[in-house]
């Protein structure tokens, strides 16, 4: 209580600091956490925006064009769901975006909507980070799976639980360079051939030329996802399904590792640190003929004006296959407005919102009718066709794969620059491996 | 209150702000990560109490002793050159020169720009073909083994990556190095260089048996920060070579960084965070002591 001999400048003084405090607690408490809700429980614009947060991985580094694309569609969004507001969170940084991700989710500050490279999907999915979208799939009419390709929508599946929806994909196939085959008098290939029939293209096409540069019949990327299909196109592989132990040391993983280190050694593809020293991309540079990647290549390759062909990977079984990358958008299992984040997942794998994002020639899209909107380009076709041959990659069902892909790539440097033989560095790979996979 | 007891208070409040700093973003996350370096932590599940096992795996994990080995071979490459740069830039500029001021400005350029960007500039320098190095050793007409003199990939070969390293950290620390020489330079008393003179001494003799004892305690300060900053080194790795090509650069705060963030093992990254401090303060205190015996030595 004031005395009442308190002069009064002084009460006026102690009710401005009340004032003050009172204010600073409204602007703290508007800081604060919203409430739990959805679109439906508030009344449009006469409450505070329910913010929709949405974490992905594009940046200023992003073509400004797809940038411009990602906001439109965001504002188109928020138009129809009048009351939100879509925040985007950009995660930039090569490799960067599964921690950080991660750390949100492990922070108790997660994103409603989370974009996923479905090769590390398992991380995420295995610590339970994602809600289960089956219940959402099942009562939404609107909805179809079917409208998806099934292999791609498979990569985030547990059981019957459906933990993400997919944007986009690529399988991994063979670009050529058509001039230097026709340079060469080599024949283009065709899709199922044998690992023969490319070793004897690859002869063909590597040379030393005037220059004294090194022409090779095939470039070579020594990043596991790159080169992990030369494993599978001889019945090998890096782990083993269940993703309990190595299968690098099988004969069929080694006898494949053998194949690329006999490459390297005849000097038909380049080692890293040949690779390295040219400075160059070697295929784009037209010093490689051939090259193992996926679509998102395809728009430097246009920019280059390189005609190109595109091939199934050759494979030494009677069915190849190739390993399908791809991102999808998942609802985190923490998220603060699940039905809002399912509809903005719903929205973004839509056929209209993905025909225009595919647009940039980034990658082929998830929904097969904006696919087959795509589809009369012969490359997007050749693209299309090696769809049905792609498995998950590993990474989509194993969390520990990372680590793998790591060692991985160690081993393939030690066999390239000649440190190991395939036997040593496979069998050394497999005990590294097995520790990590058994921790 | 006594004067004395107000004086004291008044101290530790000036002092406040800092200690509360150190102890919220020092000493608390230190405490933390020690309690964290006993358990089995994945950063999504919960964690478990494992003891020492943590200390225990990392004595037997060949990665990681690969990883102490490499960040020794830095700190004994990185050290003696950051150091013996430092002190002969300070005493270049240390001259009574016309415009050296801009020199020694441009020398510490280094310690104020983004380590990042540095990078960059690093990458291109020891770039194959159009590199600044392997453009120098062309018009020299060096070989380096069995490379053309332009071809020689610096940061993905083995033997060379962690040197070209090691020249980059010496180039980053030289200004803040270079400042300490020269305020040590500047604190010798002319008149002791003026009466070696005097008695007959070379400039190198001056330097030698004047500036070298003089300059001892900051000497020992300057290996010592520099010791701790090699072992500490973590931005160009992680922007340039990724611990790579086959491991060489793969330094103790880079392998502690991919432990707890490619494989998301928090508890093992903060065992090797711990074991890391103590290898710099085993390093700092041998530093300490033996420099002190040489001055020592040198006084008597």
């Amino acid at each position: 209580m004031r005395p009442a001999t308190e002069p009064e400048g002084v009460g006026r003084a102690a009710s401005q600091r009340v004032a003050i405090c009172l204010c600073g607690a409204a602007l703290l408490a508007g800081c604060g956490r919203e409430g739990r809700g959805d679109a439906a429980s508030a009344s449009g614009a006469e409450r505070a925006p329910i913010v929709l947060r949405v974490a992905n991985w594009s940046g200023p580094a992003n073509d400004s064009g797809f940038l411009a694309l990602e906001r439109a569609h965001r504002e188109q969004f928020e138009r129809a769901h009048p009351g939100v507001r879509v925040e985007l969170e950009q995660i930039p940084g090569l490799g960067q975006f599964e921690s950080k991700a991660l750390l949100m989710i492990a922070s108790g500050n997660p994103p409603d909507v989370i974009q996923l490279d479905c090769s590390s999907a398992a991380v995420f999915i295995d610590n339970g980070a994602l809600l289960d979208l089956t219940p959402f799939i099942a009562r939404d009419s609107t909805f179809d799976e079917a409208g998806f390709f099934e292999n791609v929508l498979a990569l985030t599946r547990r059981g019957d639980a459906q933990f993400a929806v997919p944007l986009d994909f690529t399988p991994m196939v063979l670009v050529y360079n058509r001039r230097l085959f026709h340079e060469r008098g080599v024949n283009e290939p065709r899709d199922g051939w044998s690992w023969s029939e490319f070793r004897a293209a690859a002869e063909q096409l590597s040379f030393q030329r005037p220059d004294g540069a090194r022409q090779y019949g095939v470039n070579f990327v020594n990043w596991t996802p790159f080169w992990v299909t030369w494993l599978w196109n001889n019945a090998g592989a890096l782990v083993s399904d269940d993703g309990r132990s190595a299968r690098i040391d099988s004969p069929a993983a080694i006898a494949a590792l053998e194949f690329l280190a006999d490459l390297a050694r005849c000097k038909l593809m380049p080692t890293p640190t040949g690779a390295a020293t040219a400075g160059v991309d070697l295929f784009r540079a037209g010093r490689a003929a051939m090259h193992v990647t996926g679509h998102w290549e395809l728009i430097e390759y246009r920019l280059d004006q390189l005609d190109i062909g595109v091939v199934g990977l050759p494979s030494n079984l009677p069915q190849r296959q190739t390993v399908v990358y791809a991102s999808s958008m998942a609802v985190t299992r923490a998220a603060r407005h699940p039905e809002l984040a399912w509809e903005f997942v719903k929205f973004q794998t839509s056929a209209e919102v993905q025909r225009a994002r595919v647009a940039t020639g980034v990658a082929i899209s998830a929904n097969r009718a904006a696919a087959a909107y795509y589809a009369n380009d012969p490359l997007e076709q050749a693209f299309l066709r090696e769809t049905p041959f792609a498995r998950a990659p590993s990474g989509a069902l194993v969390a520990r794969y990372g680590v793998c892909e790591e060692l991985g790539r160690e081993m393939m440097e030690d066999i390239l620059s000649g440190a190991a033989t395939p036997l040593e560095a496979a069998r050394r790979a497999a005990g590294l491996m097995n520790a990590e996979l058994q921790r | 209150m006594t004067r004395g007891g107000g004086e004291n208070l008044r101290g530790w409040l000036l002092a406040s702000p800092a200690t509360l700093y150190l102890l919220a973003f020092s000493f608390l996350p230190m405490l933390i990560a020690g309690w964290m370096s006993l358990h089995d932590w994945h950063l999504l599940r919960p964690q478990v109490f494992v003891g020492l096992r943590n200390y225990a795996d990392l004595l037997e994990n060949p990665f990681f002793r690969g990883a102490v080995w490499n960040s020794l071979t830095f700190a004994a490459l990185s050290v003696p050159l950051g150091v013996v740069l430092a002190l002969a830039v300070a005493a270049l500029v240390n001259q009574p020169l016309p415009g050296v001021g801009v020199f020694r400005t441009l020398y510490f350029v280094p310690a104020v720009s983004s380590q990042a960007a540095l990078a960059m500039v690093w990458i291109w320098i020891f770039l194959p073909q159009t590199g600044l190095i392997n453009w120098l050793l062309a018009q020299l007409n060096l070989r380096l083994g069995t490379s053309a003199p332009t071809d020689t990939a610096f940061l993905s070969e083995p033997a060379y990556a962690l040197p070209a390293l090691v020249l980059m950290f010496a180039w980053l620390g030289l200004g803040p190095r270079m400042v300490i020489f020269l305020a040590g330079l500047k604190s010798i008393p002319v008149e002791l260089h003026e009466s070696a003179g005097l008695d007959g001494a070379s400039a190198w003799q001056r330097f030698r048996h004047v500036t070298l004892p003089l300059l001892g305690p900051t000497t020992l300060f300057v290996a010592v920060t520099t010791t701790i900053a090699s072992l500490q080194f973590f931005t160009p790795v992680y922007m340039i070579t990724r611990g790579g090509p086959r491991r060489t650069t793969d330094l103790v705060a880079y392998h502690i960084y991919n432990e707890a963030w490619t494989k998301f093992e928090l508890g093992m990254a903060a065992a090797q965070s711990y074991l890391l401090l103590a290898m710099i303060l085993a390093l700092a205190l041998a530093q300490l002591w033996l420099l002190r015996r040489n001055l020592a030595e040198e006084q008597a």
